[in-house]
């Protein structure tokens, strides 16, 4: 394992209380504004494309191309928006939570570059209700910039202003999802847009607005002060950076924690967790939540970055990294993973919102014969190929990976 | 403890936010706690649908949506017990049961001393410390059912004392 | 328009416009891809996934249905990969849906289920599961019951009360397999849905089916489908009605023809019921003994042709009038004036216009030269600007509102300027309430800010109105003198408020006015309406597309009776009967000496009355129409009928009128007949004929001209309506264009000069009709009321109608589902009011004016102004016009139903 990285969302979290704004100051906090507000919005958009920082949302989109999509999708607009998604509905899934927590400022500050960068005077950030230390947080250091004049008119004298509202959301897993979530935004229910228009064209009240996640926004900051350079050199190939990891499980230790992208299943569980806890065995792991795979021991030294995962068909998703063991009975667990789909399905469109309750209840058989895997993997990928959002296209990669791994 | 909201409360809660589309999901989750039973209720609904210049179908049709609101009645105290992956895994369904005897539950699943309502809930993003729940706005981990005794106690103890 | 651009569909080539919709374009050219969730009238859903296509270029499968069509596509619609996930997607939707089926509603799902192969059960890869998900029935509707165990969830009946009729009643509850629909908190009954039912109508599956006649209709078993006109308002809805055994069992909108897409109210809908009822007139009555006894046809035309020539003899040709109808056709109001003029030998022939827009007429046709509304339909929709004032459009013109909500969602500005509350406030930028019968003050002190801030339109004054700035500058020293400090006063309007609407109104691009009875119901009712164009003409927002003023209509052809000549001082095609070549003109055509036309004006509507009460006239001939009911002060309506020699009433229902009647005779109604009608925007509309005449009852053309007959009079020989009709064409140039033939399909608006002329959307865009060709402004002061309050009668009282029935309610309250809405009479009183004069809610009060009383349920509202109070007219048995007075407008001879001093006692 590499140890000699830097911290980035968790940057200083050790040293001091960083949701005190005289501390993130202290540590040099908000120094990447002033140098962004030096710099033209390409220069910006530039580097975040260099360093290579691709969404930590779970699609892993290059974040420098979102925003000069949404820089550049309009001439002139009536407004544009920056939405930061903490949702964070994903099950095994709680870094957002812990950088808000943790690190509110380091957010906040990536989003007013961000909205600098493409021409945006208004963000949103976009909090699942349930998390109420989190949104208290946020709200504190929202009034606190508002307070240092690091949100408002004239951020640090300059001539851009840009102001930041928490939205709170009220349980629904797929709000998370970028087009459902600027639905719920304007106050609708939860349904997913028709794609295309992307929201870098026709977002928020069909402006063009730029959505994030958490983990995302708060990695600017560094590229910024540290140079794309100093980014780059960490990770893999194409995974570029620090990544989140949510341990999960019956392990010595568990949490999230910052580590390159890149690092081994076997180095997280032994090295950074200290192991299993006492009579329990690695069995499996569930990587990227409910809408992830499930991988086997042949996983433990494949590096976790986007392409190498992709490559054996597994994905890294949102960074849930949830350890199964020798006690847990499989098949129940997948059962409850085809509950939660069942039960956030917002059933506009047929294929899931018919299909989630079909597989739930083929899979509750008692039995499961082959006959019953091969029907459970097709019902999955019709709805893969015909469902309107990820929602209904990603139950094939729990389902499919399970029945590729282990037999019941 | 008066189990009800009258219109002027509806109306100066709702008050508390601009009338502007992306304040609704707020104003409900304000109008859900301040009632004593923990729901919107029709007169809400309605004054909502006033509010925001929505008719009252697209209101209930909001609060419906999301799972965090109800349109029944409930109990002071909302106990949302994670069944997700990992706290299933380290459980949670025993602890369902087991909070189930406990308060003894209705068929609305609310407790016989009209106090807790037991709901599940999706993956509340405590998985480091499963098994978790929520009791109104307070997050509790490591569960175990002595301790789920301990915290129901200490809440029914604080309900009395007030 | 849209560039045509080429795509390939299955190795086809096709051409299409640009952005069109493929799904659409695709079934347009013969592909027969299914789809259940999109509906051509609605924005695209994507929900039901059976329109999969492969879009070459495109990864994955694309839903046709959210596709726009771009040059080059290459489309494959049809090959096995698709036809397999179309089979399995409807297997899903199977598995989740109940089957039954009852042949009461037209079901697109169930060919569906037979093309692909899934009726027998041992066919289906998917089990049924709908059992296990919860079931909710709402049967709370009087129009319709929704059952979820049928709903497809496919947002159509959501869209369509939302894009389609502004309304958005209806929203999805819970999510996932268990969602349903839901209007309201889960009651429709309660909800705030008015019953237009168009989501019945676009519902795919009968999940949400129609109530009534639901135990009787077979859709298999439809006798006849007849495209007609809705009876109703002047909207002129095109219907397309069900029958089975000469019995109206459903009516629904037609899809794609304007004036409504498809769209109706619940009038449209569900007022046929009168149609069928028992209580319809099926034969001639005559008077004997003092009762209305049967009698044959030609005992009953004998008589009352005998008795019009002996009242002519014997008192001379001034002794006769008729009363035309609104509700009749074009065909019939035409043989109805010829036959005045004719047999009658004078011009004593109006009708109900009299009591509505004849201000309005009389002002528009002076100052600009046609007497009818200047835009199209779709221009309400498209305007930048409205202002609504008099006029409760949502209530009244339920369909004309769709396109003013649907305008609203793209960003248009409203401005409602009304004393009472009116439920398109709810959609409005601004809301003005000035005082009962301030509005010439309150137009006045608009025009005044629009001065003061510099926003007239100069070269459209110099160019297009009589006098150019000089006449401007004489309006200019009269609204000067409306401050608006006197303006606020008069009115109780704010300053802020009414100059905001001026300065929205006048610096818009694109404006209209719909203006209504509320201003033209006035003893100043052309005043008010010359105010309203002097406006329109300083800010030059009238004469462009998009800009002008329009009356809605109230009855389905108020337009038309005038159009064709029922006035006592134009024939058809608005040519003054005072003009000795006009007169020429026309007797020529109808083959008579043209001294046998008499060139001096008629009475008009109150005027007839008037003068039957004086004794002047000894025989009327009514046809359709109420006046009883409709005209102001009942008292001097009764007794000047009662003072008649000789009545005849023509109508299809015993009326209020029928009871003073000595001979009574049976008409076809609108559903029995052939013809045309005209609506509020000028589009000459086709009736036909859906139900066979109710007993013996005839049209009303042909009892005309069996009277003539009997008369000795040449009124002509007609073999069909389309004769009548080629007729008016020769008679009315402005109508000259227009042929039966040319109309089969969709309508044309006047002026139609020719049969190559397309018809005229827009009036005034090169000329005004007025001899110089430019428009002309009247200045107006305002002027106070005579009638005023006093310690006696200290409240104004308002009148108007209500969405649920219509006019005299003759026809509207022959229907269960209409009654179900609203069948009581009520008078809505101001909290402070009901305070001081200790009137409770819901309770019965008596209302007396210095004319008559009634009595009737006060309901206390804060939609009125204090001082003023609210009554819907339609109820017979608290009859509004028997506190109404006959003073009358100047100029039109209106009457001001708008204004009548009352006092309220509780009992
Ligand atoms: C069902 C569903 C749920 C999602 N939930 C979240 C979420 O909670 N948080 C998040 O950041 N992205 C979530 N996403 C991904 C978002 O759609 C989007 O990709 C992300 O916000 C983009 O940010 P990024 O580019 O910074 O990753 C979800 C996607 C789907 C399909
Ligand atoms: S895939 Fe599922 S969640 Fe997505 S639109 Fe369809 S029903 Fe809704
Ligand atoms: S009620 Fe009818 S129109 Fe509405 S969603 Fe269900 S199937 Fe579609
Ligand atoms: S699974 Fe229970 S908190 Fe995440
Ligand atoms: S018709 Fe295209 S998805 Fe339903």
């Amino acid at each position: 394992m590499k140890n000699d990285f830097p911290y980035i969302s968790l940057k200083n979290v050790d040293k001091a209380d960083l949701t005190k704004i005289e501390n993130y100051l202290h540590f040099g906090g908000f120094s990447a504004i002033k140098q962004s507000l030096g710099l033209s919005a390409d220069e910006i958009i530039d580097r975040i494309k260099k360093a290579g920082l691709r969404g930590r949302g779970g699609a892993g989109f290059p974040t420098g191309l979102k925003q000069s999509f949404t820089k550049t999708s309009c001439e002139v607009c009536l407004q544009k928006y920056v939405v930061c998604n903490a949702d964070e509905g994903e099950p095994g899934t709680f870094k957002d939570r812990y950088i808000m927590e943790k690190n509110p400022f380091a957010i906040i500050e990536g989003m007013i570059i961000a909205a600098y960068a493409i021409g945006a005077n208004k963000g949103y950030i976009y909090i699942r209700g349930e998390y109420e230390q989190a949104i208290r947080t946020m709200q504190a250091a929202i009034d606190d910039c508002y307070r240092y004049d690091w949100l408002g008119k004239n951020i640090a004298q300059s001539n851009f202003s840009f102001d930041i509202d928490i939205y709170i959301g009220a349980g629904s897993y797929l709000c998370g999802e970028e087009l459902t979530l600027i639905e719920s935004l304007e106050g609708k229910r939860g349904y997913p847009r028709i794609k295309p228009p992307f929201p870098a064209e026709k977002g928020l009240w069909q402006q063009p607005t730029l959505i994030n996640n958490v983990e995302t926004f708060s990695h600017i900051p560094f590229i910024i002060n540290e140079g794309y350079e100093a980014y780059a050199c960490i990770g893999t190939a194409e995974s570029k950076g620090t990544k989140l990891f949510c341990v999960s499980g019956n392990l010595k230790q568990t949490g999230v924690f910052e580590l390159p992208m890149g690092i081994t299943l076997r180095e997280l569980i032994y090295d950074v967790c200290g192991g299993m806890l006492e009579g329990f065995e690695f069995k499996a792991a569930l990587l990227g939540g409910a809408a992830g795979t499930f991988v086997d021991a042949s996983f433990l030294d494949v590096p976790l970055a986007y392409e190498t995962l992709k490559q054996k068909g597994a994905t890294l998703g949102s960074g849930a990294v949830m350890i199964i063991d020798q006690a847990t009975n499989l098949k129940d667990l997948l059962i409850n993973i085809l509950e939660f789909f069942k039960h956030e399905s917002c059933g506009k469109c047929v294929p899931c919102r018919i299909g989630t309750t079909l597989i739930y209840e083929r899979c509750k058989k008692a039995q499961l014969l082959p006959d019953d895997i091969n029907w459970l993997i097709q019902q999955t990928e019709y709805m893969s190929r015909n469902s309107l959002c990820p929602l209904g296209q990603s139950p094939i990669l729990p389902v499919k990976s399970f029945f590729t791994y282990f037999n019941v | 403890m008066q189990n009800k909201q009258t219109e002027e409360q509806v109306l100066e809660i709702l008050k508390q936010f601009k009338p502007e589309k992306s304040e609704i999901l707020k104003a409900l989750h304000a109008l859900q706690n301040a009632h004593p039973l923990h729901y919107i209720t029709e007169e809400a609904i309605t004054q909502t649908a006033r509010y925001f210049k929505l008719t009252t179908g697209q209101v209930y049709g909001v609060v419906t949506y999301y799972s965090m609101f109800s349109v029944k009645p409930r109990s002071p105290f909302i106990i949302r017990l994670c069944k997700s992956p990992v706290c299933y895994m380290k459980g949670s369904l025993n602890l369902w049961n087991y909070l189930s005897q406990k308060l003894l539950l209705n068929e609305n699943n609310i407790s016989s001393d009209d106090l807790f309502t037991l709901e599940p809930s999706e993956c509340l993003g405590h998985c480091e410390q499963a098994p978790a729940m929520m009791i109104n706005e307070q997050v509790f981990t490591n569960l175990s059912p002595k301790k789920i005794d301990q915290i129901i106690d200490d809440f029914k103890r604080k309900y009395h004392e007030k | 328009m849209n560039k045509n651009v080429n795509i390939i569909i299955d190795g086809k080539t096709i051409t299409a416009k640009e952005h069109d919709n493929l799904l659409n374009v695709a079934r347009q050219n013969g592909f027969d891809i299914p789809g259940l969730c999109y509906h051509p009238r609605l924005s695209p859903t994507g929900a039901c996934r059976l329109c999969v296509v492969k879009i070459e270029g495109t990864n994955g499968l694309v839903m046709a249905c959210t596709v726009q069509v771009k040059d080059g596509m290459k489309i494959t619609a049809f090959d096995e990969e698709l036809e397999n996930n179309r089979r399995h997607t409807l297997s899903y939707l199977l598995a989740e849906h109940n089957e039954e089926y009852d042949e009461t509603y037209h079901d697109e799902f169930r060919p569906l289920i037979e093309r692909y192969n899934l009726k027998e059960v041992a066919q289906r890869p998917i089990k049924s599961i709908w059992q296990n998900i919860p079931r909710v029935v709402d049967d709370t509707s009087p129009v319709l019951t929704y059952d979820s165990s049928k709903c497809i969830r496919c947002f159509r009946c959501i869209k369509a009360c939302e894009e389609i009729q502004g309304k958005g009643v209806l929203s999805f509850a819970d999510r996932g397999i268990q969602k349903y629909i839901v209007a309201g908190t889960g009651k429709w009954g309660s909800s705030e849905c008015d019953g237009c039912g168009e989501c019945i109508q676009l519902c795919p599956t009968g999940a949400i089916v129609e109530k009534p006649h639901r135990n009787i209709i077979n859709i298999y078993k439809i006798d006849k489908k007849v495209v007609t006109s809705c009876p109703y308002c002047g909207v002129g809805c095109q219907i397309e009605v069900w029958t089975q055994n000469n019995q109206i069992v459903r009516v629904n909108g037609v899809e794609d023809v304007s004036p409504n897409y498809g769209r109706l109210c619940v009038k449209g809908r569900f007022g046929y019921q009168y149609a069928n009822d028992r209580e319809r007139l099926t034969q001639p009555l005559i008077r004997k003994n003092g009762k209305l006894e049967p009698a044959t046809w030609d005992e009953a035309l004998t008589l009352v042709a005998n008795k019009f020539n002996e009242i002519r003899q014997k008192y001379g040709k001034k002794a006769l009038a008729g009363y035309s109808s609104a509700k009749c056709s074009n065909e019939d109001n035409y043989i109805f004036q010829k036959f005045i003029r004719l047999a009658f030998g004078n011009n004593n022939v109006d009708y109900c216009t009299r009591l509505c827009h004849a201000s309005t007429v009389a002002a528009m046709i002076r100052s600009l030269g046609d007497g009818a509304g200047s835009n199209s339909i779709e221009d309400f929709e498209t305007t930048d600007c409205l202002i609504v004032i008099g006029n409760n459009i949502i209530e009244t013109h339920p369909v004309t509102a769709t396109f003013i909500k649907r305008g609203k969602q793209k960003g248009q500005k409203i401005i409602v300027i009304d004393p009472k509350w009116t439920p398109l406030v709810k959609y409005a930028d601004l809301f003005l309430q000035p005082r009962l019968a301030t509005d010439v003050a309150l137009l006045n002190g608009m025009m005044h800010v629009i001065i003061k801030h510099h926003l007239i339109n100069e070269k459209f004054i110099e160019e297009r109105v009589e006098g150019g700035m000089q006449a401007y500058e004489q309006l200019k020293e009269l609204v000067m003198k409306y401050t608006p400090d006197l303006v606020e006063q008069i009115t109780g309007v704010p300053e802020k408020l009414f100059t905001e609407a001026a300065i929205m109104y006048a610096t818009a691009p694109t404006a209209m006015i719909a203006t209504g009875m509320g201003m033209s119901q006035q003893t100043v009712g052309t005043n008010n309406v010359f105010a309203l164009l002097n406006m329109c003409l300083i800010t030059g927002k009238i004469g462009r597309e998009r800009c002008g003023i329009n009356p809605p209509r109230g009855q389905n052809n108020v337009q038309g009776a005038t159009d064709v000549g029922a006035s006592p001082v134009m024939y058809p095609g608005y040519i003054p009967v005072t003009n000795e070549e006009n007169r020429k003109k026309v007797a020529k055509i109808w083959n008579v000496p043209f001294e046998e036309l008499d060139p001096n004006p008629g009475l008009t509507t109150l005027e007839i009355m008037d003068a039957a009460h004086e004794g002047i006239i000894k025989g009327m001939y009514i046809m359709g129409e109420n006046p009883v009911i409709t005209d102001p002060n009942q008292l001097h309506t009764i007794e000047a009928l009662q003072n008649l020699e000789f009545l005849v009433v023509q109508d299809i229902f015993h009326t209020e009128t029928t009871a003073y009647a000595d001979v009574v005779l049976p008409a076809t109604s609108l559903f029995e007949k052939d013809g045309t009608v005209v609506n509020s925007d000028r589009r000459v509309l086709r009736l036909r004929k859906v139900l066979e005449p109710t007993g013996e009852a005839l049209p009303d053309w042909k009892i005309i001209v069996e009277i003539a007959a009997r008369m000795n009079i040449n009124i002509g020989n007609y073999l069909n309506e389309e004769e009548i009709w080629n007729e008016i064409r020769q008679v009315a140039p402005i109508l000259s264009g227009i042929t039966y033939e040319r109309i089969e399909k969709q309508g044309i608006q006047w002026p139609c000069y020719d049969e190559y002329h397309p018809g005229t959307s827009t009036l005034y865009k090169d000329k005004f009709n007025t001899s110089s060709g430019k428009a002309k402004i009247y200045p107006v002061e305002y002027q106070e009321q005579s009638e005023k309050t006093s310690a006696e009668y200290p409240l104004v009282m308002n009148s108007g109608r209500i969405l649920y029935q219509y006019h005299s309610a003759t026809l509207s309250r022959k229907s269960d589902v209409l009654n179900a809405y609203a069948s009581e009479s009520y008078i809505l009183i101001h909290p402070d009011d009901a305070v001081k004069y200790k009137i409770q809610d819901r309770k019965k009060v008596k209302v007396c004016s210095p004319r008559g009383e009634l009595i009737t349920t006060a309901i206390i509202s804060d939609e009125v102004l204090p001082g003023e109070v609210f009554m819907p007219w339609h109820f017979h048995e608290s009859p509004v016009n028997a506190l109404t007075r006959n003073e009358k407008d100047p100029i039109s001879k209106i009457a001001p139903f708008k204004y009548s001093v009352v006092k309220l006692e509780a009992i």
